[in-house]
């Protein structure tokens, strides 16, 4: 069948890049082809050692930890709209420096950055969420994606019009960015996870509080095209309280306990949302990502910790047609 | 080409210099600060961009600075396109929603200094923005805003958001076009889009029927804008008290600055403002960025002419 969305060439380089995990390559082992691992830790507390359960995250899903020794990590948190009495809808503190931890520990140079989608002030947000004061403990670095120089690269998704794609210097610096959502429902396209957090990467001032230059050019298209034309990126979930119904800023809290690491995003994201009770074929973005950007199908997916299957605790989810559809039949 | 007005029809605060008293040393010595990193961006060591540098040439006229503020001035000319539009830096020509603080900063610089020498940029920048639409779309009942009415966009071909609206409204206001139709439209917009209780989200209302929650930013912007355009609407009074409430909050410096410019610009001047941004303009990290140092230094310049004027509690 033919795809109608990349255009042969495009979509031969994109396979040839981000199929199967190698988006993380050369700091994943393991090669092409095979399934993607997708480690899942459950009875996760934020004040649990959260450090030990990202390192063998990361270690079962390949990751080489001194293949980062002089390397440049970029923690990507979500931080869309933080508001001080929902702090289920944004990623915790407490995970973002046991991720800066852990890549510390193998030497890596780690800065946490962000380019909230809906808030302009940047301070206030990292100050609504608690990640400020966080990183200012830590001696972290925070780069505000929002406002950094830009510069311009193809869209080698090519799933959107458009034709390329402005990311921040600190994203383009990076060796490798990982996002690392809060996992939630959606209201438009079902779940937000690794790659929909991607959003965050791109500079409001060039697309706008919100990135309203991506909905015009449609949601699930311009989060596949960010996905492929992000040169290196891993995924690490907070799923310890997470958020269903209204999501991403209205839901409620739903406690999960659970942690999510990945090299392969979409494979990630897949996991996530059947744990959630939806089917991620029907989710567009993830339905794009099939095969081109990394794996969504179960059998293709070789899970790590936990199984998914007893995990499933289907979130709630509005009562609109556009979010029924993607529930999983079961 | 537009012809100007001599001057905008209003005078509010953030548009005047106070009288140079005890109160306002602080104001002056982080104008002094503020003179020295202008042109200038939003963090340290960052290169120029045009909002920072609108926000400071705008703070250094308050202050009295007006050789300094016409370095902003010229750096602002300099990136300005041959089509009127000022790019959010000069490597960014597009978007030019900045384009809006440029004409409030010549215009100011304009009043202060009794010339008219920006007058053609001011024009050539206004026909760009009356050129300029942000994109409509038919009302869909998951949506609670007004869709159809036309304010600006932050970037071509998308929608019209709060916060680009209420700087060209009040653009176009101090530049003397406050009854053109597009301002009075942009002013339906800014209202439309203010929360039932108060306060604004950064554009929506109501999504899939939930409202949506305020934030201090587009807030304090929208009451700067609105002010003296003769709206009478109760959700006004109902967002300086929520402006006034947040001040007890912790808020980040520019948040602040941003809430006590809406406040102010309605002549309300809680006590709690001038500590605050006091606190918040002795941060290092404000001191060491144009856009905060600009945006705070301005806030208090506002107080300082406000509270001069006629102090006033908020009332509703």
């Amino acid at each position: 069948m033919p795809e109608p969305f990349i255009d042969r060439r495009t979509a031969l380089a994109t396979a040839g890049l981000t199929a199967a995990g190698l988006v993380a390559a050369p700091y994943v082992r393991g090669g092409a082809g095979g399934p993607s691992p997708v480690f899942v830790a459950k009875g996760q507390r934020y004040d649990g050692d959260l450090v030990k359960t990202l390192r063998d995250g990361l270690e079962a899903t390949g990751f080489v930890g001194e293949s980062f020794r002089g390397k440049r990590v970029l923690l990507k948190p979500n931080l869309v709209e933080p508001c001080r009495e929902r702090p289920h809808m944004t990623t915790h503190p407490a995970v973002v420096i046991a991720a800066a931890e852990v890549f510390r520990g193998w030497g890596a140079s780690v800065t946490v950055g962000e380019a909230p989608g809906h808030v302009r002030d940047t301070e206030q947000a990292l100050m609504d969420s608690g990640v400020g004061e966080a990183l200012a403990d830590a001696g972290l670095p925070f780069a505000d994606l929002n406002y950094e120089e830009v510069a311009w690269r193809r869209n080698r998704g090519r799933v959107s019009p458009l034709r390329g794609i402005y990311f921040p210097r600190s994203i383009l610096e990076a060796d490798l960015v990982v996002s690392m959502p809060k996992m939630k429902t959606h209201h438009w396209v079902g779940v937000t996870c690794g790659m929909k957090n991607l959003y965050g990467t791109l500079p409001g001032i060039a697309y706008g509080w919100p990135k309203n230059v991506l909905h015009h050019n449609g949601i699930p298209q311009t989060v596949a095209d960010i996905t492929a034309t992000l040169p290196r990126v891993a995924v690490i979930v907070d799923g310890i309280h997470c958020m269903e119904g209204d999501g991403p800023i209205l839901g409620t809290m739903k406690p999960m306990g659970l942690l999510a690491v990945g090299a392969d995003v979409p494979a990630v994201d897949a996991t996530i949302a059947r744990i959630m009770g939806l089917d991620p074929a029907k989710v567009e973005y993830l339905a794009l990502a099939r095969r081109r950007l990394g794996e969504i199908d179960d059998a293709r997916i070789v899970q790590r910790g936990e199984a998914w299957q007893p995990l499933t605790d289907p979130f709630h989810i509005l009562d609109e047609p556009h979010l029924q559809k993607l529930i999983a039949v079961t | 080409m537009l012809t100007l007005a001599r001057s905008g029809r209003r005078s509010l605060a953030g548009s005047l210099s106070a009288p140079s008293s005890p109160r306002n040393e602080l104001t002056q010595q982080l104008a002094d600060q503020l003179a020295a990193i202008t042109p200038g961006g939003y963090h340290p060591g960052a290169p120029a961009a045009a909002e920072p540098t609108a926000w400071a040439t705008m703070a250094l006229i308050h202050t009295g600075n007006l050789a300094a503020a016409e370095k902003g001035c010229r750096w602002l000319a300099d990136v300005q396109a041959r089509d009127g539009s000022v790019g959010v830096s000069r490597s960014q020509p597009s978007p030019a929603w900045t384009t809006g603080l440029a004409v409030l900063a010549w215009v100011r610089w304009n009043a202060a200094a009794g010339e008219r020498r920006y007058d053609d940029r001011i024009s050539r920048a206004l026909e760009w923005a009356l050129a300029t639409r942000g994109r409509t779309a038919e009302q869909k009942p998951q949506i609670g805003h007004d869709t159809t009415l036309v304010g600006w966009s932050w970037a071509t071909k998308t929608h019209s958001w709060l916060e680009p609206t209420a700087i060209f409204v009040r653009a176009l206001c101090e530049a003397g076009m406050a009854d053109h139709p597009r301002t009075r439209e942009g002013i339906r917009l800014l209202v439309d889009r203010l929360l039932p209780t108060g306060g604004a989200n950064y554009g929506n209302t109501r999504v899939l029927q939930q409202w949506l929650l305020p934030h201090v930013q587009p807030s304090g912007l929208a009451m700067w804008a609105l002010a003296g355009c003769g709206v009478d609407d109760e959700r006004i009074a109902l967002s300086l008290n929520y402006l006034n409430e947040q001040l007890n909050e912790p808020l980040a410096p520019a948040s602040l600055a941003y809430a006590c410019l809406g406040l102010a610009a309605h002549a309300v001047t809680p006590p709690s403002a001038r500590p605050a941004l006091a606190e918040a303009a002795g941060k290092q990290a404000t001191q060491e960025s144009t856009y905060k140092l600009a945006l705070v230094t301005l806030a208090l310049g506002s107080e300082d002419a406000t509270e001069t004027a006629e102090p006033k509690g908020v009332s509703t």
